[in-house]
């Protein structure tokens, strides 16, 4: 495995990971923290942990994923959450 | 941009990059100097000590069950509390799932992912996985079913009880083997001192009560987080509204 490779990937979980704390429409921060999940079980993979991988795959990608979508579904929508109206 | 929460952002920003400097470190540094510490001590001796072949699923089990324990019933708790805290609520909508298409291709998928999640679970002394792991499995074939085929499909088939009584089964299970080991005169979950079969090392019949112990994981957290995910949809039949299309 080549180290540019790893390089791009943890480039890339750093994006998705600011993705996911700074987007402001909900659904979009979900879906970034997923994909997140899924470079993060990669680069387990990656560094010899094959459990923690497949515990990260499954857990962030599937179950937390479908947690935040139901919470989302059934609590209000505004977009984005009230304490960001500070900073505008 | 001197406000304090950009204060402590950029703070936060600062210690990001000093962790993630420090973690590179980690990867840069060359791979092979020899196993020393702690990690030499299992590896050496974690065949002869629980027969098992995956030694993250010997600490897990054998080394330091009594944590397992733990861990397992702070996931035990967490399902109880939402449980409790959604209990009251009643959500009328409910969903009729997905197209005629999607619906059959799951029910091709269904046996195949639950097989993988059993290997998961049953394997785990052998291979990387484990109860908790193939316990996740099961779960997400539960919620597949709830987004698929619309939320009142399986709570109608297998009732929350069920599933209850299947994850403290699972709880029971685990204390029970761990209380024999004391009851053979040794500390609580002893593995292959307290007389379970060691077996070959990469059989399926060995590693003591380690795939004992993955199969009550597996059975609790399953139903967990499965009871997790539907007291949060907490779908009950609503008789005013009509029912969904046959497949």
């Amino acid at each position: 495995m080549s180290i540019t490779f790893f390089a791009f990937l943890a480039a890339f979980l750093i994006v998705t990971a600011l993705t996911a704390s700074e987007a402001r429409d909900m659904l979009s921060a979900v879906i970034a923290l997923s994909v997140f999940g899924i470079l993060m079980a990669i680069i387990f993979v990656i560094l010899q942990a094959p459990d923690v991988a497949l515990t990260q795959a499954i857990i962030n990608s599937g179950l937390v994923t479908s947690l935040f979508l139901v919470a989302y579904s059934q609590t209000r929508k505004r977009g984005d959450d009230p304490d960001r109206e500070n900073d505008r | 941009m001197k406000s304090p929460r950009n204060l402590q952002r950029l703070g936060a920003l600062a210690l990001s990059l000093a962790l993630g400097w420090w973690l590179w470190q980690g990867v840069t540094i060359s791979p092979f100097q020899g196993i020393t510490g702690p990690a030499a001590r299992y590896i050496h001796g974690t065949a002869r000590d629980t027969g098992a072949a995956n030694v993250v699923a010997a600490i897990l089990f054998d080394y330091r069950g009594f944590d397992t324990l733990g861990e397992a019933s702070v996931i035990y708790t967490t399902v109880c509390g939402v449980a409790l805290l959604f209990a009251k609520r009643r959500y009328r909508r409910s969903s009729h799932g997905l197209s005629f298409i999607v619906k059959r291709s799951m029910a091709l998928l269904v046996p195949f992912i639950l097989l993988y999640a059993s290997s998961i679970i049953v394997m785990g002394h052998l291979s990387p996985g484990g109860g908790f792991q193939g316990g996740s499995v099961m779960a997400t074939v539960t919620i597949l079913f709830c987004v698929i085929y619309g939320s009142s499909f399986e709570a109608a088939r297998v009732s929350p009880k069920v599933k209850e009584t299947i994850e403290s089964s699972g709880a029971l299970l685990f204390v029970l083997i761990g209380l024999v080991g004391l009851v053979t005169g040794g500390a609580f979950l002893t593995n292959i001192a307290a007389g379970f079969p060691r077996g070959t090392m990469g059989q399926l019949f060995s590693g003591g009560t380690i795939p004992l112990l993955n199969i009550a994981v597996g059975m609790k957290v399953g139903a967990g987080l499965s009871t997790l995910f539907y007291s949060m949809v907490k779908i009950l039949e609503d008789p005013t509204e009509s029912s969904p299309p046959e497949v």
